[in-house]
């Protein structure tokens, strides 16, 4: 039975330890904005995008940057990441395959 | 029927199961909770049923015969088909997220998409087989069709760890299954072992005898 306490108390101890880290940055794209005082609103960006074409579903802040979950003009469902400051379009992805990056 | 076995009765115990889904669709029936929102913990809540049915049979081999094994192994068939109804769920919220055919088509060979397409159609077989009648008609082969669980099983957590940002919780829900289906693994291989090493013993015993 000594088996069975070791595999409980490891399972649980794994299943804490996951279930208890921090929501960190993803890490697919960080910006360097300076103090978020000077960055333009979600509300611009999305109203901007939207003028373009793009639908929206959702967006946030992510690494530094702004991270868009929508549909692009072209119909790609993507999830894409703007400079929060000059709004410029950074990485445009679909399911991890890279359909945008600047340069 | 008292009110202590009705409560530990199946169908008090799948109103249980079902309880993280009603409390999902209500929130996204009220606006609270978008469809995109709706993937990431239906998609949880199904592989967390789904390993619950699989750590049951490791439970066993390395508990033995004892009485809250056999509660649960009562329930294995709820747990399994918890896992295939929260896959459901999960793929009509996808399909409501992603709007049309045209985008679910583009990303389908994204490795992270397919694994999750590839993982619901084992359920499938899965799901419709649970039941007393398919176990009868199926006889041995049952159990070789009900193993499908174990490819699902890697192709979800493929799926959870290709999908989704940050590799935590994936690892959270299946290293737990992972140490007991090795455990399980050791202790048969154990048992065999000392089964073997008595025979042997027994069989030199007679032939001294003799």
């Amino acid at each position: 039975m000594k088996y069975s306490v070791i595999a409980v108390a490891t399972a649980t101890f794994l299943a804490t330890a996951g279930l208890s880290a921090p929501a960190l940055a993803t890490g697919k794209m960080s910006c360097e904005a300076g103090p978020q005082s000077g960055w333009k609103t979600r509300a611009e960006l999305e109203a901007s995008l939207v003028k373009q074409g793009w639908t929206i579903k959702k967006s946030k802040v992510d690494g530094g940057c702004y991270e868009v979950y929508g549909t692009t003009p072209e119909g790609d469902r993507v999830e894409a990441y703007f400079h929060p400051v000059s709004l410029e379009k950074l990485l445009v992805s679909r399911r991890g395959e890279i359909l945008f990056r600047k340069k | 029927m008292s009110i202590g076995r009705k409560l530990n009765s199946l169908p008090a115990f799948w109103l249980v199961l079902s309880i993280p889904a009603i409390l999902l669709v209500r929130g996204y029936w009220t606006g609270d909770i978008i469809a995109m929102d709706m993937l990431h913990p239906t998609g949880e809540f199904s592989a967390r049923f789904m390993i619950l049915a699989l750590i049951i049979t490791p439970l066993s081999v390395i508990f033995g015969n004892r009485r809250w094994i056999g509660w649960l192994m009562k329930r294995r068939r709820s747990f399994g088909l918890a896992a295939f109804g929260y896959g459901m769920l999960h793929l009509v919220f996808y399909v409501i997220d992603m709007e049309a055919l045209k985008p679910i088509l583009a990303e389908f060979w994204a490795p992270g998409i397919w694994t999750g397409w590839a993982a619901l159609m084992l359920f499938v077989p899965l799901a419709i087989t649970s039941n007393n009648a398919s176990m009868r008609w199926l006889k041995q082969g049952w159990k070789r069709l009900q193993r499908l669980a174990y490819a699902a099983a890697l192709l979800t957590l493929a799926h959870w760890l290709l999908i989704h940002d940050g590799i935590g919780g994936a690892l959270a829900h299946f290293i737990p299954l992972l140490l007991l289906e090795l455990l399980r693994g050791i202790i048969i291989y154990a048992r065999r072992n000392n089964d073997m090493k008595q025979q042997d013993s027994l069989q030199t015993e007679q032939v001294w005898r003799k």
